[in-house]
């Protein structure tokens, strides 16, 4: 995304009242007449500046209504954002980030309110992350709030946020398959439908998720009766509106997921087959390659709870992203870039079917290619879980590795290692061609190993590459 | 009047046959905000019985401690 284009995001499409652009690898907000009262009275109250001086919502300035030439039409005004390091989805998000963005966007809200300011929508992909801080990036949802107005982003609120948690924590199923095929998150008569009677008879649950569902089918069922235009003319006191928001939020922050049992993944750390010296051996090489070529944007595919990310970021990387399809892992990954306050973000990400292009034209929310050029990646224990466990060849899988960035650290772990005998346990060796030697051809066929150490006795081995220009 | 009002639309909504579909352009946020207006409802109408309820205790905890405490305060 850097280069000299200016082009509009398509992300940014559903709001006239302004739109986003890129140009040179800035960031700019175009803010179109019909939404000038809202924005000038909004500055005006101070709830931006104060929110944006927290680091609770992106910061803007304003800038010359030229600086985005003829394609932006005719705007009002134009603000700068600072570009954010990755821009990701709430598919993407462990259950702990989704959590968080709940009550970041609540905390708004309710802060919002007490200075005259309502937001208009509650869309979770106004919700970023900077490590596992969130940060608020839609500017132009803020407006003037109205006296005695509804809440307008409370479904979508319970679609985006609500449901999706509320799938795990009452029913322990994880949200990002379901989210990534539903953008629009999860329906409430849908959730409904899969919550067993006694999860049904608590009063959040109750009200917010069957009562609201119920409401929606009934009104929908007897349209003659309901005059929406009669319900739209009454009103909801701030009180009310306030009450709402406080009580959702002190459900939210006590939600935590129903699946209890460790995942594979997350006990990794304490129950690997590493040798202590080896884990040493491996922080070392990882501490080398980040020191020496000080990636700004690191992919850390198959992260785990993150360990070389923090090793990374402590040697010299400016931003890591973690990747890995472990529910436990991932939370713990966040909860560790949270106490330990890392430019660390980690994802829910299956590395086999990574996040595609889709949503409108297959242009609003951009597959992980399209976000972001990365310049530093880190595989590591992750080659024999492509090539073994899901059948991928070596050399595609070496070649997709090589692809996403032009440095990085890839592991190769042997079959005489445990963690691929295990993977071979109950399945016929298919694999005759996976092997040390295989595997540094396919490397070298396409970028030049730099460094490589062997790091166990089986012969687990690490390897610096640097990618030869195509 | 207004909790009363409230309720009892919830309830015809929630219970009265269903069936008769009369598909309407509906906003689809109808629901979310009849639920708005009854947790409102609920909400005001507990606030009420909670005034209520410590003027009533007040009343009482008066008339127990006597004249001599409200002099001191």
């Amino acid at each position: 995304m850097t280069g000299s284009e200016s082009r509009s995001d398509l992300a940014s499409f559903r709001d006239p009242a302004g739109r986003v652009f890129l140009k040179d690898g800035r960031v700019f907000r175009a803010v179109y007449r019909p939404a000038l009262d809202d924005w000038t009275s909004v500055v005006e109250s101070g709830v931006l500046q104060s929110l944006a001086a927290a680091g609770r919502v992106v910061a803007f300035d304003e800038v010359s209504r030229d600086v985005l030439g003829g394609e932006a039409g005719d705007p009002a005004l134009v603000l700068e954002h600072p570009r954010l390091p990755f821009v990701s989805y709430p598919y993407e998000w462990p259950f702990k980030a989704l959590k968080a963005a709940a009550l970041h966007h609540l905390d708004i809200q309710i802060d919002a309110l007490d200075g005259g300011v309502a937001l208009s929508d509650a869309s979770a992909y106004n919700v970023q992350f900077l490590g596992a801080k969130p940060i608020f990036i839609d500017l132009l949802s803020f407006r003037r709030y109205r006296e005695g107005e509804f809440w307008l982003g409370h479904r979508q609120f319970c679609e985006q946020f609500l449901n999706p948690l509320l799938l795990r924590a009452l029913v322990g199923v994880p949200h990002n398959a379901w989210y990534r095929g539903s953008l629009e998150g999860i329906v409430s008569a849908e959730l409904s439908r899969l919550l067993p009677l006694w999860r049904k008879l608590s009063w959040n649950v109750l009200t917010h998720v069957v009562l609201q569902a119920s409401l929606h089918r009934s009104a929908m069922a007897h349209g003659e009766a309901v005059d929406a235009r009669k319900i739209r003319k009454m009103s909801l006191s701030r009180q009310s509106y306030r009450g709402l928001l406080t009580r959702l939020r002190g459900w939210v922050s006590h939600l935590a997921p129903a699946d209890k049992e460790g995942t594979v993944w997350r006990d990794y750390a304490k129950a690997n087959s590493y040798a202590d010296g080896e884990a040493e051996r491996k922080r070392a090489f990882v501490a080398a390659y980040a020191a020496q070529v000080r990636p700004s944007l690191l992919w850390d595919i198959g992260c785990n709870t993150g360990d070389f990310s923090a090793v990374a970021l402590a040697a010299g990387a400016g931003y890591a992203v973690g990747f890995d399809f472990d529910q436990g892992a991932v939370d713990l990954a966040f909860d560790r870039s949270a106490r330990e306050n890392l430019r660390f973000q980690p994802l829910i990400f299956d590395a086999a079917n990574p996040s595609p292009d889709q949503g409108w034209r297959q242009a609003e929310r951009k597959g992980l290619r399209a976000r972001a050029d990365a310049d530093g990646l880190l595989a590591l224990a992750l080659v024999h879980h492509l090539a073994i466990g899901r059948n991928v060849p070596l050399g595609q899988t070496v070649d997709w590795l090589v692809d996403l960035a032009p440095t990085g650290v890839i592991e190769f772990v042997p079959k005489g290692d445990p963690m691929v005998r295990e993977l071979l346990k109950l399945r016929d060796d298919i694999f005759p061609d996976y092997g040390i030697d295989a595997f540094v051809a396919a490397l070298e066929a396409r970028a030049r190993i730099v460094r490589r150490e062997s790091i166990s006795s089986e012969g687990r081995t690490l390897f610096q590459f640097e990618r030869r220009a195509a | 009047m207004m909790l009363r009002y409230m309720l009892f639309l919830s309830a015809f909504l929630c219970f009265s046959g269903v069936g008769q579909v009369a598909f309407a352009y509906l906003d689809p946020g109808t629901g979310s905000m009849l639920l708005q207006l009854l947790l409102g409802g609920i909400a005001g109408a507990f606030m009420v019985i909670k005034l209520y309820w410590a003027r009533f205790k007040d009343f009482f905890s008066r008339r127990k401690s006597g004249p001599a405490d409200r002099a001191e305060k």
